[in-house]
């Protein structure tokens, strides 16, 4: 009997462990409809597509793209086709920390810490500061400090345009809220 | 009175709101015949999209717009003489030190000298890259839990101890950072307020000239960091996004910072306090990722060796 009881627990373990690993894989969601790739270029033959709002999980990110495995399919695509994350509406955890530190509910800050906020009635009754004002002056990087701190870091300029708006506007979300 | 700024970004609906703020006798005094000729063409003037083209001497020195708006200059004697018509560069910072100086009366800077410093020097190389270099471009994370960034004309850009806090790595601050100098190369919070300011004048000129009752003269700033709150049209926005990402490319760092900052974004509960103004004033992160997904596609396939400097990111004190 003892040994029953045993072997069950160890069973459920198991199944709890596997399921908490298929948890841990990366969930997202499709932003926009696109097409898989065989391989992470734009070139690579179309192995399939989804459309906007499927799941999907991620399996791998290599540069620009993600290798994402839909119901049907896997294939790489641009990561910004992805959003990564669920697409439930309601972050619970976040609820519950909102709930906690008194900002709950119904979209206003609802201080309970003395921390000043950046609500709208809150900037509105602003008074200006100049103590901090000079204070923020005082830490300005000129030109050549800029220059050099990228140079610490390793960073080159790259030559590239400024990326212009696409000639398809983006499709606004009916009510915009549905997420 | 506060008018909605998108209205006031669709130029042929600019008379019909304010009519439609007449007809509600919201407090606009009620002359709209005389005015409306006369505001129409100075709209047409003075938020030309093509404004930022030197303009002819002449008009460099004039302060007041339209001979119309003399009487309105009771109305704005405690703002700095802004000439807005065509700002100047200097004009533009000191109304940028101005709406910076409010906006730090409601969230100090975060006491952290190292932090400030770090944070202007990766602004300052990202500014760089940006088509007004020549601005003096200041950075600082102010003490806020809320997350947010700001910009006010002349580089001035602010962004939250709470939005810093997402922040993995060096890349994804320069990708904000960007977005926020995208604003500022754009003028699009400059381009409100002289809307806002015209309204103002225009009204300013009603009211002298029929009585009394002069409480619409608003500073164009609005009270303390109103302007701050306001929300930029949808298509600001998704130019910010790809300005800056274009300005953190071009920097050397890893292309796609800003849009994990979205991504993280996007996982925040709209229920959570933290985000409430945020996302009032912007486009729901899916929608600027889409976006801005829209703009790249195959354009930064080539980009290589972006650095990302995770080693070196100024890690918060608490």
């Amino acid at each position: 009997m003892t040994k029953l009881k045993y072997m069950l627990i160890t069973a459920s373990l198991s199944v709890a462990l596997h399921a908490g690993l298929s948890i841990a894989a990366e969930t997202g969601s499709a932003l926009k409809n696109d097409n898989l790739r065989y391989e992470p270029y734009a070139d690579a033959k179309v192995t399939g597509s989804f459309s906007r709002g499927e799941s999907l999980q991620i399996l791998k990110k290599q540069g620009a793209w993600l290798q994402v495995k839909t119901k049907k399919n896997t294939g790489w695509v641009r990561l910004l086709s992805v959003k990564r994350g669920t697409t439930s509406t309601g972050n619970q955890t976040a609820g519950v920390l909102a709930a906690a530190s008194g900002r709950a509910g119904t979209g206003q800050v609802v201080s309970t810490t003395g921390i000043r906020g950046l609500s709208e009635q809150e900037l509105k009754a602003a008074k200006f500061n100049e103590t901090e004002v000079k204070a923020l002056e005082s830490y300005t990087s000129t030109t050549n400090q800029g220059k050099q701190f990228a140079t610490a870091g390793g960073l080159k300029t790259v030559a590239f345009s400024n990326l212009k708006a696409p000639l398809k506007t983006p499709q606004e979300t009916p009510g915009g809220e549905s997420k | 009175m506060r008018i909605s700024t998108q209205h006031l970004f669709n130029k042929n609906m600019l008379i019909s709101t304010l009519l439609a703020s007449l007809l509600a006798g919201i407090s606009l005094p009620s002359a709209a015949f005389d005015f409306e000729g006369a505001l129409k063409d100075a709209v047409k003037k003075q938020i030309d999209p093509n404004a930022d083209t030197p303009s002819t001497p002449e008009s460099q020195n004039v302060t007041t717009p339209a001979p119309d708006a003399t009487a309105a200059e009771s109305t704005t004697k405690t703002e700095p003489t802004i000439n807005w018509k065509n700002p100047s560069k200097e004009e533009e910072i000191a109304l940028g030190r101005e709406i910076t100086g409010n906006l730090l009366g409601a969230a100090p800077l975060v006491k952290d000298e190292a932090l400030q410093k770090y944070v202007n020097s990766v602004g300052r190389w990202v500014a760089s890259q940006s088509d007004r270099a020549d601005l003096p471009w200041h950075f600082g994370v102010i003490d806020s839990e809320d997350l947010n960034a700001f910009a006010a004309p002349g580089g001035y850009v602010m962004i939250t101890k709470g939005l810093y806090r997402k922040f993995t790595n060096e890349a994804q601050l320069a990708g904000v950072l960007g977005h926020e100098i995208g604003h500022v190369v754009k003028k699009h919070q400059l381009k409100v307020l002289q809307k806002q300011q015209l309204l103002n004048l225009g009204a300013g000129f009603l009211s002298d000239k029929l009585a009394k009752d002069n409480k619409l003269a608003n500073k164009a700033i609005g009270s303390g960091a109103e302007i701050s709150a306001r929300s930029l049209d949808k298509s600001a926005e998704y130019e910010a996004d790809r300005l800056g990402v274009s300005f953190a490319t071009r920097a050397g760092y890893e292309p796609f910072g800003l849009a994990e900052v979205l991504q993280t974004l996007g996982q925040t509960s709209k229920n959570d306090g933290s985000v409430a103004l945020l996302f009032k004033t912007h486009p729901h992160p899916d929608e600027r990722l889409a976006a801005l997904g829209d703009a790249v596609g195959s354009k930064l396939d080539n980009i290589k060796n972006g650095k990302t400097l995770e080693n070196r990111f100024y890690k918060l004190k608490n």
